[in-house]
């Protein structure tokens, strides 16, 4: 029963990560490609994080009812704000002369974009996602309230029923969990950049 | 043929390129050269597009380049810049094939093109062509860098400044490999540097700019006999070898790091300048700023008390030269002197600097052998 539970909220944080990439990759290269589209996308998802993750699930709630579908629109809107942002800075940050380079031997915008840029960008995107990742798994803790499960529930129903055991189970899982993330994408990285570092 | 007609491009109320019109031939080795924001980079960047003109037209062998899809010409024209901007996730290999495969080359086309290219620069195919950028020195990279932009075998070739950021001794072993590549490939070369040693080495043609306009366009050889304004004088004198040594004077050589202190100042902080910074006399002036002589450390230890002001020993009055004297003249006082150096002074008898042994040593190596640094 456990174990389903600490499935559960991975499958939660798994999902919501998946289609935060899935939307924010897009809209980081969106803001930088184009100037007037970057302030209002920056802007936008600056927004949302500012809105205190129990409410923002409280107002998708109201629309999509309860569940965990509510819960992923929300961690998904939650975590755009480090995705999107570390697109737009690595890619702004890919060195001038390297781009000037590109862009003067003859290749466009979106082939300098796809050769080029994104794969000097990946070490910050990648960052990015796994500041997402692990916000994520702590934030998810607020699914329970809108009936998506996972760890909340746990933790909720230790303090309903004042069971020391259940909320240190809880918040032990989640710590656990992580730190593996962060460690294990560390790592990760580590791997996919190591040989083209400069 | 490279053709501008009529070129201007402002930036602002700032004018860039005023008025500009001139050929290139097909083979030559053009750089532009001219003191920084004289228009010489925008003029190169004008002719792959990376500039767009406000007015007036580029033709390059007869077609308007405006005309051309900025992609297509620029793949036709190979780009060297000084920031070498080799692509650090992609091999050697892949770096020089980048618009050769954009072109449609075969991947056995490509592969002959990279160790060719290579070899020319005694670089093996085997040893490097599967490495990172980042596994080479900055001199190869750069070496890289030119290859890349040969690869599809571009008439024209643009090098904005390609070998500034390398050390003296990588960058003539990468000039010469350029007038070689240069001979063997005949390809119209515009070059730009700010380095007029470079300009004369390399040159078929030397264009001169100042203010967004040609001063001069010449021969290495007509320019050093005739250089056209006292602009390029300077320029050809600064880096050149062959310039004039007869009319240089004290202020050419003279350094203008020196210490010197008021009569006031005490003897003890006189002392603790002296040992800071590693020297054994200072030079003293009176209070309206003019020269007073020099004090030794042998004659603050002779004068015996640490109290006092450094006014109180008398200076030794060491062997001067004016500015405007000749650099000769100065020299031959150097020689004279048991001191270790003249010091130079303004016409008003303030002091403009010192020269000294190896300041005139070094001053000489530069005239006989060009501009060290």
């Amino acid at each position: 029963m456990n174990i389903s539970i600490i499935l559960e909220h991975f499958y939660l944080v798994f999902m919501s990560v998946l289609f935060s990439v899935v939307v924010g990759l897009p809209l980081g290269v969106l803001a930088y490609l184009n100037q007037t589209l970057q302030k209002i996308v920056l802007w936008v998802v600056e927004i949302l994080q500012t809105i205190p993750a129990l409410a923002l699930l409280g107002l998708i709630m109201i629309i999509f009812g309860a569940g965990k579908l509510t819960v992923i629109i929300g961690l998904v809107l939650y975590s755009l704000l480090p995705i999107v942002h570390n697109t737009f800075i690595g890619l702004e940050n890919v060195d001038s002369g390297i781009k000037e380079a590109g862009k003067g031997m003859g290749l466009t915008k979106y082939d300098r974009l796809i050769s080029v840029e994104i794969p000097l960008a990946f070490p910050m995107i990648f960052t990015g996602i796994r500041i997402a990742t692990v916000t994520t798994i702590g934030v998810a803790v607020f699914a329970t309230s809108v009936g998506g499960g996972g760890l909340g529930s746990i933790i909720n129903q230790g303090i309903r029923t004042q069971n020391m055991e259940l909320i240190i189970f809880g918040t032990l899982a989640l710590m656990i969990m992580a730190i593996f993330f962060d460690m294990l994408m560390i790592w990760v990285n580590g791997r996919l950049v190591k040989r083209s570092s400069n | 043929m490279i053709r501008f007609e009529n070129v201007r491009k402002k930036y602002g109320d700032t004018v860039i390129l005023d008025n500009l019109s001139f050929n290139i031939e097909p083979g030559e080795f053009v750089v532009l050269i001219g003191p920084s924001g004289c228009g010489k980079t925008t003029t190169l960047k004008s002719i792959n597009r990376l500039i767009t003109p406000d007015q007036g037209k580029i033709f390059i062998d007869g077609q308007d380049i405006s005309e051309v899809n900025p992609v297509k010409l620029r793949r036709k024209i190979g780009y060297v810049i000084q920031q070498i901007g080799l692509f650090p996730n992609m091999t050697i290999e892949q770096n020089i094939g980048i618009v050769p495969k954009r072109l449609k080359y075969s991947k056995s086309k490509i592969k002959e093109i990279t160790r060719e290219l290579m070899e020319m620069v005694d670089m093996s195919f085997e040893d490097y062509a599967h490495k990172y950028p980042s596994e080479l020195s900055g001199g190869q990279q750069q070496r890289i860098g030119v290859l890349r932009a040969l690869a599809a075998s571009p008439p024209i070739v643009l090098m904005d400044e390609p070998f500034g950021a390398l050390d003296p001794l990588t960058r003539s072993t990468l000039q010469d490999e350029i007038v070689k590549l240069h001979k063997k490939l005949k390809k119209t070369i515009v070059f730009v540097t700010h380095d007029m040693n470079e300009a004369l080495d390399l040159a078929d043609k030397i264009i001169f700019m100042e203010k967004g306009e040609i001063v001069q366009m010449a021969t290495p050889d007509e320019m050093l006999a005739h250089p056209a304004s006292a602009l390029i004088r300077d320029f050809m004198r600064k880096s050149s070898s062959s310039a004039d040594s007869s009319d240089l004077t004290a202020a050419d050589f003279m350094k203008t790091k020196f210490f010197s202190v008021y009569k006031k100042r005490s003897i003890r902080e006189c002392t603790d300048l002296m040992a800071r910074q590693h020297i054994d006399s200072l030079l003293i002036k009176n209070d309206d700023n003019t020269y007073a002589g020099i004090v030794t450390i042998r004659a603050i230890k002779k004068h015996g008390k640490s109290s006092g002001s450094i006014g109180d020993i008398t200076p030794h009055v060491n062997i001067t030269s004016n500015i405007s004297e000749n650099a000769k003249e100065s020299f031959d006082k150097l020689y004279a002197t048991d001191d270790n150096y003249v010091v130079v002074l303004e016409d008003d008898n303030t002091i403009a600097g010192i020269i000294t042994k190896t300041g005139m040593a070094t001053a000489m190596a530069d005239t006989l052998w060009g501009d060290m640094q």
